[in-house]
């Protein structure tokens, strides 16, 4: 029977790697309802199916894979889908989100989310094509490389067109960061999702679909696509992006206001910055490539001089620059490409790679370790070919990697010596290469986010960069002026901070990609509902408070998720540099972050008391069942 | 004669002219039944085939039911006749025609049947055109 909501397929498919069985459930109709798609389902089903205090490495972790209604549709750069599971690096919730084809390609064989559970004895690879779904071996495939994965797959079905998930070496040695690559370099990265899959000994998921997405409201919904479209085209703010991609327009954006990460935190301004800005890499490029149904291509090929041809590579994004270039203290662009390049192959997540390299340079700089412990290589600022060499180590936990690959908290741990100082995490995850101190809404960010530190859960864009001032007064009112748009400022944070993470769920959910949202003002929590609506044609879904109904939903699941397992007030912190080291140098000079007053007002907002949701908020979004389950465990 | 043309530079391998296609004639947004698909490489290929619409057109010829003919402005596939046998896939050059995965038909691209052609419309970077007889002098083709 046809489902009965648009958008979506219908079926869910549950595959057991123990007992190498599978079977497709039908998508129960108020998980679609009231928790939309992607994040949302991930959210409901990990929280059900998973037992609190289990091992993430164990086969009784779970991995979601999921789709949200607009996913597959022409809709703007929703060409998106979730993975989530209960994460190896922070032991909480662990959720990545990903671009490329994959997500779309799930949904053409005939199901909204994959739920994939126990562990197989040997290596294998799922393989669902349509309605067949089998585990076949992997062993010929285990040990090569996510590209060389997804290459030798497509060979064994002779097909160019299945779309792989894979994981590389670093998947396989469960290095504690390592990450899920779609489509070469299309990657759902954080918190080690890719030592889950590793741990399952499932190399790669390929799928093949020749069915299709049917959407609710056809008139309405290609009207809102082509305005959508029109849109992206239209916003000027986005052509540095189409442009440049994501990586230079940023740097040269944060170099200027001074909150660019620079050697393990130690500042925010990197004065070789200018090398990896718009002017300088402009030379560089090859080629805008894009992932499905995206206007905005975001994803640019450069090729650097190198011999006779060159080297042809993706260009690295802002995160992934900033974490191999100037937070390293390198400025060698080539050895950062490099960097990323290998990560990509390895499939580890970038991020983290380079803040645990950051911080055993910052050992170095300290004495705290020796060339000697790092296997004769000398760990100055800025030595980009260890940098490059530290990847291929950790991949495959060699000496000096072995420890690295543990993430830089466990390193830390390990290490001793005061390293601990240096370890810049949140929840056990590396940090993203931002900074509360020259963008404070920032700090509230990666400290409430439940996935560890993270700036794409509730990224506030108005107190940065740009003058926001007239999408500020839109959004939040004039009387939050001038503080929310001061990047210096703690008063009125909380209330963006927790507006962007309840809008961001939803876009998580639908699914939608960060720059369909990123910059203002192009799309935001009413143009999402007006799509939800269109594709699904569930009509409350286009009232915006049901919208941010759905979110609250997901945002006190996820803190329930992580209460469950024991975190609550005490993970919601930054690294003691972040809190009292005051920026020595810059814009930003003299700053640092008083998250207390922050995590304050977001409590109260959130109506969780001392970090705890309060049994009304629960009960109040329909989640009593949630509230029991705390209670009964005495968390709440 | 008109065709779909690609303008030679700038696809950035999105699909959405894919999804678009399935769309336009199957209501349901897919790539298993598309009548455009994409050659995609690494590290630099991204490349769109759909019919170029031969003046001699090979699958025409080869088809033993003579389900496929030639209009004026187009080569056409007749549904009804198809047999599903797939010579005309084996004998088109460009891999530009198919058996849609669940009708068992061939189908290649048919302009949208007169209609505004909806990968062109959905093209994000705007370098697929519709090529006509009437338009070709002003078509600028990189």
């Amino acid at each position: 029977m046809e489902y009965p909501f648009g958008g979506y397929i219908g079926q869910i498919l549950r595959v057991d790697l123990s007992r190498k069985k599978h079977h497709v459930e039908p998508l129960p109709k108020d998980l679609a309802r009231n928790y939309l798609g992607g994040l949302g389902f991930a959210a409901r089903i990990l929280f059900d199916e998973l037992k609190p205090k289990i091992d993430p490495l164990g086969p009784e972790n779970e991995l979601i894979v999921a789709t949200g209604p607009l996913t597959g549709t022409v809709w703007p750069t929703s060409g998106r889908f979730a993975v989530a599971a209960k994460s190896p690096l922070t032991g909480v919730w662990g959720e990545a989100h990903c671009g490329g084809f994959f997500g779309p390609m799930l949904k053409y064989a005939g199901y909204d989310a994959l739920i994939i559970q126990g562990r197989s004895e040997k290596p294998v690879y799922l393989w669902v094509d349509d309605d067949s779904v089998e585990i076949k071996p992997a062993k010929d495939i285990w040990g090569h490389n996510t590209a060389e994965t997804i290459n030798m797959v497509r060979e064994i079905h002779d097909d160019s067109q299945i779309e792989v998930l894979s994981i590389g070496k670093a998947g396989e040695n469960l290095v504690k960061f390592a990450c899920i690559i779609n489509n070469y370099y299309d990657v759902a990265g954080r918190t080690g999702l890719g030592a889950v899959m590793g741990a399952k000994n499932l190399k790669a998921i390929a799928v093949r679909g020749t069915h299709g997405v049917k959407v609710s409201n056809e008139e309405e919904f290609l009207r809102l696509a082509a305005e959508a479209y029109d849109c992206v085209f239209k916003e000027e703010r986005l052509d540095g992006l189409k442009y440049y991609g994501t990586s230079p327009p940023l740097i040269d954006m944060k170099r200027l206001v001074g909150d660019l990460p620079t050697k393990n935190h130690q500042t925010l301004i990197f004065k070789e910055a200018e090398k990896f800005g718009c002017k300088a890499v402009e030379k560089y490029f090859v080629k805008s490539r894009a992932c499905f149904a995206c206007p905005i291509r975001c994803k640019k090929i450069h090729k650097i001089p190198s011999g006779k041809e060159g080297l042809i590579m993706k260009a690295s994004e802002y995160e992934s620059t900033c974490a191999f270039g100037p937070n390293c203290g390198s400025d060698d662009y080539r050895a950062i490409l490099e960097a990323n390049t290998l990560c990509d192959l390895f499939g580890m997540d970038t991020m983290s790679a380079g803040t645990v390299v950051a911080w055993l340079m910052e050992c170095y700089e300290k004495g705290i370790v020796t060339k000697k412990d790092c296997d004769g290589l000398e760990m100055n600022w800025g030595n980009s070919g260890a940098i490059v060499t530290l990847m291929e180590k950790i991949a495959n936990r060699e000496g000096i990697g072995n420890l690295l690959a543990e993430g830089v908290y466990r390193a830390a741990q390990k290490l001793g010596r005061g390293s601990m100082k240096y370890a810049m995490h949140v929840k056990k995850m590396e940090m993203d290469l931002n900074d509360g101190r020259g963008h404070r809404s920032m700090g509230l960010t990666q400290a409430t986010s439940p996935r560890g530190s993270c700036h794409m859960r509730s990224l506030v864009v108005v107190d940065q960069g740009f003058a926001f001032k007239k999408v500020a007064t839109e959004r939040y009112g004039e009387d939050k002026l001038p503080e929310i748009c001061d990047p210096y400022a703690e008063k009125h944070k909380a209330l963006a901070v927790k507006d962007c993470e309840d809008v961001y769920a939803i876009r998580d959910s639908l699914t939608m990609c960060w720059y369909a949202c990123g910059w203002p003002p192009a799309f935001w929590i009413d143009d999402f509902a007006a799509a939800a609506a269109a594709t699904t044609g569930i009509k409350e879904f286009g009232d915006v408070k049901e919208m941010y109904l759905i979110a609250a939903r997901i945002c006190n699941l996820r803190r329930a998720f992580n209460l469950r397992e024991g975190l609550g007030a005490n993970g919601d912190t930054l690294p003691e540099r972040i809190l009292k080291e005051p920026i020595p140098d810059g814009p930003s000079k003299g700053q640092v972050v008083n998250l207390k007053v922050m995590l304050r007002d977001y409590y109260e907002l959130r109506k969780w008391p001392n970090g705890k949701p309060r049994r009304k908020t629960l009960v109040d979004l329909g989640l009593e069942d949630v509230a029991e389950e705390l209670e009964r465990l005495g968390r709440i | 004669m008109a065709k779909i043309v690609y303008t030679g530079e700038g696809c950035t391998g999105c699909t959405a002219c894919v999804a678009a296609c399935m769309y336009a004639h199957d209501k349901e947004f897919g790539v298993g039944a598309s009548r455009i698909w994409i050659v995609k490489e690494e590290p630099v290929t991204d490349h769109p085939i759909v019919c170029v619409q031969c003046a001699k057109p090979p699958c025409r010829d080869a088809c033993p039911v003579g389900a496929i003919s030639k209009t004026d402005d187009f080569v056409l596939v007749d549904e009804k006749l198809c047999i599903g046998c797939g010579a005309c896939v084996e004998a088109c050059p460009f891999g530009a025609i198919i058996i849609h995965p669940n009708k068992k038909v061939a189908i290649k691209c048919d302009l949208c049947s007169g209609k505004e052609p909806q990968c062109v419309k959905f093209c994000p970077p705007k370098v697929l055109k519709l090529h006509t007889p009437a338009l070709a002098p002003k078509a600028k083709v990189k």
